[in-house]
């Protein structure tokens, strides 16, 4: 707060300088906000209180002028056709013609400072959740535009979809990660001027960018020409991620000599108010260069990158929280010589450039290819061990929970430990060393080890991608009528996995072979190997490790796709209609560059063989070298929308789609880092997506109301945890999971009528996310080729039932259901303040497969009761939440030609911190209990939304 | 215009000069030098200031130990040298400290503990609050026992860290101890003497061992389900003479299925005492039926005690019998051993050689058995 108070007062020093009296016209630029192409005809209104002074077109440039005009206050509204209605304020003083820049209109949506930054980083480790979050960008649309920033907080999916299903291209070309299909905002966050120009649709509208699939495309434009133009610095500091953003831009917008160029620079750093151990240390860059040479040609070119590491957050159960008395507790870091020092950070520095050609023969035909390519590295550290302790503070056997329960039959009945235990977490500053990761020991351990051999190491897991992506898209006014859009891609990723050992905390050097396979095999030397050619090439030593050496795994996930794409949109007086198609293949494998001793495979050769004959090497049918079998989907997907005018203001429409996708890399691997082995039957993701929207714009009024229905099938996904049951590492790979989403969007804004530039806004998403299906699941170890469970049901995945036999449904996890917001917001002379009050509600926990399968319910006796089945397949539903935020933002001009703003968000006023945003059952189960006829779960673990927190964004432009 | 930056810098100024803000830029840390100082090693000077004034003996402290177990309140300090370690994974979650009175097992509750107390090191232990008791017999210091109605031990593991880091210090490290070599006359001794005996929880070797053609398992049909005593029907016996086709040290899960399925156990029978249910390929009677036909792993009902053996398979311990002269002296070894699935030395097994083993020795219902702390190539030396 303290800090709030300062900035401040800095602030209004800075505006009490400058406070002067400034005269002129009016003057600008209509600019389309999306793109910041100039908004032709756009009408523009100049009023004095009730009183219309003048009235303008916007040039074919979109810019206007309107000269000659008395001191004083005057309101400028702006109407376009598909547009929405602005207004600003604008004072006329001592006969200055005030040059208003850029006015803005909103086409398709919004743009806020929302970004990927927005989101803590949630270290979710090997569970295969995924808690990505989704963004939504606002444009023209009201909807997004009130929910994109409110509802980032609790992590709200639009329509309950996952991140991959949100397209995101980058000039053109579709950046959704090839690996995993999530949205690939991580790779550009920090510079968001660079990338403040985008386009986005929703649902399955079609994009003249992009095919598209079901929730929505945004395409950034990225290229100099849609930077705004001009020198801008901001500083911004808040308080849930990181303290201090401090940025700078420049973009000469277009040149007499057809150049234009840009840059962005940024850093983001320091911690925050709530979370320890969760920092940033980031740096952005961002230059490019567009040249045009003449009404036809035009070349972009863009290079950037993110270079910088974050800390990031674990989550932890609710006994720990509790015991902590801090629901943002991060068990995730600990004092290193008093110290703060966090275990995972993700050290990534992944650039990218791309280069553009757009080529617009005509008024009537404009198309683009583009080349990008993504290199560089991306890893995510995390403590190994070996023959150690665990190191994590609030592994399970450290908690209180451990020794003492009520139930006598889960057989934890010490209750002096108990205390003791209690006693640590209570009062837990006075054992620092026991709540939080003790580095010193660690770092001491292994400074006793003979011959330097460290236990503990810190590990760097890398994925680094070499993605290579060709798009080329055209747009086609064939007649009055018809516009014709389409496109073709391609794209190659090979994506290198591995990881290196980061850092030997004080010891000599690692050795790298398996820790598991070594418990069960230690007879067996050869299998203890992650690389047994080396083994073999040097009389049977294992391979000694040194800081920055690759070991454990390291393969290639392979992926090709290729296709094509078109649209038609046919306009017929105030009704319009599109179709289109699109067509693909998609191929992926993988490449295994080990040879691993627990999965040797055939040996290539008569001489391998030989040699694995004499050490006694067992060749296995699975292998962990070389390429897998390829894995090859047709895709195809199609989509027809109707849109009718109603006089003028209201727009029906609806659209329908298909989709036929591919299942990503690591949805259906079983165990990547040790194996070539895929779930049988891999079967393509069917998706049928449809919407009713009804739209009003018009009068200040902005309302638009949705109806929607997908239905997801045949899904898949791999969840990897320790399992208590197995002794080893487990996969759990499901697959034919199916799901529905449907409900309702609303989003209105309206005048209130009452008081002038006062409007109400508000926002409903009401929906049904479930799941439908009785997925199969299969469960390997990585220790073994063994299948623990072969393509079993998971009866109780769809729904479970309470003990009365009740049906219970099951939803599908990490987003409100139901999410409402209603708020006021004022704009009058370069002021805005909005206060808000949400609701979010129906949001429930991820669901582990084990726990739904025969097995879990039955316990050790193999007889499954009903009270085991309520207990074990119950999903957990969170507590709703009410929540008040607020905002309020100024600008000034300063002397014509300079404009000073700031703008503060403070969001959760209520100071919530009991407000679930996500987490995960963990999967595994206690089995060792007295009576042995049942199994009980491991306690959930969960992230929480921060609390009273802000956001505040100084910024000078000239 | 500098007016406005000179504003902007004064604020920039007052963000970063807060306390909490330097806090938060200076320390996190980035990899580099920055280690933190060596492991605090425990004088006996620096536990003086810890209320320590002296040391009980552990044959002295064993003295102390009444059937039941007993808590021990006061100033009761005890030190010695670690013997033991759970490297070969054949220790587990104990160590063993000896003076030159005696040794003791210590119930520290954790894995790995050879990471952390290295052989020779000297380990001073607080005894207030903890509890001195007995299991068939070996004195063990632990925690006051678990009240679970299926407990069995007058100890419990310490296993809470806090206890340990307010019971037990580290002091300075040191040569590993010389095992004490014993033979039939000391071994007799010991056992005559019982609980007391000085040699039970020391490094020992015993000189002129024979291997007795002899083993000892009990193993659980399905370990998942309740097997002690009151379940005769989840227990199978590998004892009354014979080694059942046991060679190596004891086995892993693998060897385990190895060993059931070459038909070498098809004659033990199930079931312990008086209540017998057949030989392990027959079929369950009514305790190992399960009471539902499971999709994914079939029923046990179907299956012979041997199939559900293989199903449930887990690593298990074995003790091989020697003999140094009259007494018995068994060697048992964990199935989590990395030297489990190891072959005894064939001169052993068949040739009637004599051997000199190394390890911790104990007493175990009356009878005197040995743990090895090291491999086998290490700890067994053919005479």
């Amino acid at each position: 707060m303290k800090r709030l108070l300062l900035a401040f007062a800095a602030l209004l020093a800075a505006v009490a300088l400058s406070a002067q009296d400034y005269t002129g016209g009016v003057k600008g630029t209509v600019v389309n906000r999306n793109g910041r192409q100039p908004v032709e005809k756009a009408k523009l209104t100049l009023m004095q209180g009730a009183v219309e002074v003048a009235v303008v077109e916007s040039a074919e440039d979109g810019t206007f002028e309107i000269p000659d005009l008395a001191d004083g206050l005057y309101t400028l509204v702006i109407t376009a056709p598909d547009f929405l209605d602005n207004q600003v304020q604008v004072t006329v003083n001592d006969g200055y013609v005030k040059n208003m820049f850029n006015l803005s209109m909103t086409a398709i949506q919004q743009v806020t400072e929302l970004d990927e930054d927005s989101f803590a980083a949630f270290d979710l480790d090997d569970s295969g959740y995924n808690d990505n979050p989704t963004i939504l960008f606002g444009s023209n649309d009201v909807f997004n535009n009130i929910a994109g920033y409110n509802f980032s907080s609790v992590r709200f999916r639009a329509r309950g979809y996952s991140s991959e299903s949100q397209d995101v291209y980058l000039a053109g070309v579709k950046l959704n990660d090839a690996i995993t299909g999530y949205s690939p905002f991580s790779l550009w966050s920090g510079l968001n001027e660079a990338m403040r120009s985008k386009e986005t649709v929703n649902g399955s509208e079609v994009s003249d960018y992009g095919f598209g699939g079901y929730n929505g495309l945004t395409n950034i434009f990225g290229n100099a020409l849609n930077v705004r133009k001009g020198l801008r610095g901001s500083v911004l500091t808040n308080s849930t991620l990181y303290r201090l953003r401090l940025m700078a831009s420049y973009a000469t917008g277009p040149m007499d000599n057809g150049w234009a160029f840009a840059a962005n620079v940024s850093a983001r750093l320091g911690g925050n108010d709530w979370i320890d151990g969760v920092y940033y240390r980031s740096f952005a860059y961002y230059l490019a260069a567009d040249k045009v040479f003449n009404s036809t040609h035009k070349l972009s070119f863009a290079f950037f990158g993110t270079p910088g590491e974050r800390g990031a957050q674990n989550a932890s159960t609710q006994e720990v929280y509790d015991l902590m008395k801090d629901n943002m507790y991060n068990s995730n870091w600990g004092y290193q010589n008093g110290k703060v020092r966090n275990a995972r950070v993700r050290k990534t520095h992944e650039p990218i450039a791309f280069l553009k050609y757009d080529f617009t023969p005509s008024d009537a035909f404009q198309g683009s290819a583009t080349v990008l390519y993504r290199f560089g590295k991306n890893g995510y550290t995390a403590l190994d061990w070996y023959d150690a302790q665990d190191p994590r503070p609030d592994y399970y056997r450290n908690l209180p929970s451990y020794f003492y329960d009520e139930n006598p039959d889960m057989n934890r009945a010490n209750y002096a430990k108990w205390g003791w235990a209690n006693e640590v977490w209570k009062f837990s500053e006075l054992y620092p060393n026991l709540t939080h990761i003790n580095w010193d020991r660690l770092y001491n351990v292994n400074a006793i080890q003979e011959g330097g051999r460290s236990k503990y190491v810190q590990e760097e897991r890398h994925v680094d991608q070499n993605d290579l992506n060709f798009a080329a898209s055209f747009k086609w006014r064939a007649a009055d009528f018809v516009t014709v859009t389409g496109g073709l891609n391609a794209r190659i990723n090979r994506t290198e996995n591995y990881k290196i050992v980061a850092d030997l905390l004080g010891g000599q050097y690692f050795l790298d072979i398996d820790n598991f396979a070594e418990r069960d095999f230690a007879a067996q030397p050869w299998k203890l190997q992650n690389d047994l050619e080396y083994y073999m090439a040097n009389n049977g030593a294992s391979r000694i490790l040194h800081e920055g050496d690759k070991y454990g795994y390291d393969y290639l996930a392979q992926v090709r796709n290729y296709g094509g794409w078109v649209n038609g949109k046919f306009v017929f007086g105030n009704f319009s209609a599109n179709v289109g198609g699109r067509l693909g293949y998609e191929s992926f494998w993988r490449e295994g560059l080990l040879r691993k001793g627990l999965f040797p495979g055939q040996p290539d050769n008569e001489t391998m063989a030989a040699a694995w004959k004499n050490e006694g090497i067992v060749a296995t049918d699975e292998t962990s070298y070389g390429s897998s079998k390829h894995a090859n989907f047709l895709t195809y997907a199609g989509k027809l929308g109707l849109n009718y005018v109603i006089g003028g203001n209201q727009r029906v429409y609806a659209n329908v789609g298909y989709f036929n996708d591919a299942p990503k890399f690591n949805q259906v691997f079983l165990s990547p880092r040790t194996r070539n082995t895929m779930i049988d039957d891999i079967a393509p993701i069917k998706t049928f997506s449809s919407d009713v929207n009804w739209q009003y714009s018009g009068n200040g009024i902005n309302v638009r109301a949705t109806l929607y229905y997908t239905s997801i099938k045949d899904q898949s996904k791999v969840m990897s945890a320790y399992d208590d049951l197995q002794n080893a590492f487990s996969n759990f790979a499901i697959s034919n999971i199916d799901q529905q989403n449907y409900g309702l969007e609303l989003g209105f804004k309206i005048p209130t009528y009452l008081v002038n530039n006062l409007s109400l806004q508000g926002v409903l998403a009401a929906g049904r996310y479930e799941y439908t299906s009785t997925p199969r699941m299969t469960q390997t170890v990585d220790n073994s080729a063994e299948v623990v469970m072969k393509d079993v049901l998971v009866p109780y995945w769809r729904c479970g039932y309470d003990e009365n036999g009740n049906r219970q449904q099951h939803y599908l996890p990490s987003t409100p259901q139901i999410a409402a917001s209603l708020g006021l917001a004022y704009n009058y002379n370069y002021w805005f303040i909005d206060a808000d009050v949400e609701y979010f509600g129906e949001s429930y926990l991820d669901m582990n497969p084990l726990y739904r399968t025969d097995y879990a319910t039955a316990g050790p006796d193999n007889n499954v009761t009903p009270a085991e089945i309520a207990y074990m397949t119950k999903q957990e539903r969170f507590a709703p939440a009410v929540l008040v935020n607020a905002s309020v933002g100024k600008s000034w001009y300063i002397k014509y030609k300079y404009q000073l703003g700031f703008s503060l968000n403070v969001k959760n006023l209520l100071n919530n911190t009991d407000v679930k945003t996500g987490g995960y059952e963990q999967t595994r189960m206690v089995d060792n209990t007295v009576s042995k006829e049942r199994y009980y779960r491991f306690d959930s673990k969960y992230f929480y939304m921060s609390g009273f927190n802000y956001m505040l964004n100084v910024y000078f432009r000239f | 215009m500098k007016k406005i930056f000179i504003v902007l810098s004064v604020a920039l100024v007052a963000f970063s000069s807060c306390k909490s803000l330097k806090e938060e830029w200076d320390p996190v840390f980035t990899f580099g030098e920055n280690k933190p100082a060596a492991m605090k090693l425990y004088t006996e000077q620096d536990l003086s200031s810890l209320g320590c004034n002296g040391f009980t003996s552990i044959r002295d402290l064993k003295a102390m130990y009444k059937s039941g177990g007993v808590e021990l309140f006061g100033n009761i300090w005890i030190k010695g040298q670690v013997i033991s370690s759970d490297r070969t994974g054949n220790v587990y979650r104990e160590i063993y400290i000896q003076d030159e009175t005696g040794g003791i097992d210590l119930k520290l509750g954790k894995s790995s503990l050879y990471s952390d107390y290295k052989l020779g090191q000297w380990i001073y232990v607080k005894c207030d609050n903890l509890t001195l008791g007995a299991y068939n017999g070996m004195p063990q210091l632990g925690l006051e026992p678990d009240s679970t109605t299926t407990n069995e031990y007058e100890t419990s593991y310490i296993d809470s860290q806090a206890i340990i880091d307010s019971h037990v210090f580290r002091g300075a490290f040191a040569d590993p101890l010389t095992p004490a070599v014993v033979g039939e006359t000391e071994l007799k001794a010991a056992l005559s003497a019982g609980y007391t005996g000085e040699l039970w929880g020391k490094l020992v070797t015993i000189n002129g061992l024979k291997y007795g053609n002899e083993i000892f398992a009990l193993l659980y049909p399905n370990p998942n389900l309740p097997h002690k005593s009151g379940n005769p029907e989840n227990r199978i016996f590998l004892s009354d003479g014979g080694v059942w086709g046991i060679d190596t040290w004891s086995m892993s899960k693998a060897k385990f299925i190895e060993y059931v399925s070459s038909g070498a156990w098809d004659a033990a029978q199930v079931g312990s005492g008086s209540t017998r249910y057949g030989p392990i390929t027959g079929k369950p009677s009514d305790y190992l039926q399960p009471g539902k036909v499971l999709d994914s792993f079939g029923t046990d009902a179907e299956l012979t005690y041997k199939e559900i053996m293989i199903k449930y398979a887990t690593a298990n311990y074995v003790s091989h019998y020697f003999k140094v002269g009259s007494v018995d002296v068994q060697v048992r070894t964990s199935g989590y051993a990395k030297f489990s699935d190891e072959v005894l030395d064939s001169r052993l097994l068949t040739g009637g050689a004599t051997c000199s083993i190394t390890g911790i020795l104990s007493i175990y219902s009356g009878a005197a058995q040995f743990t090895l702390v090291d491999e086998p190539s290490v700890s067994v030396k053919i005479n």
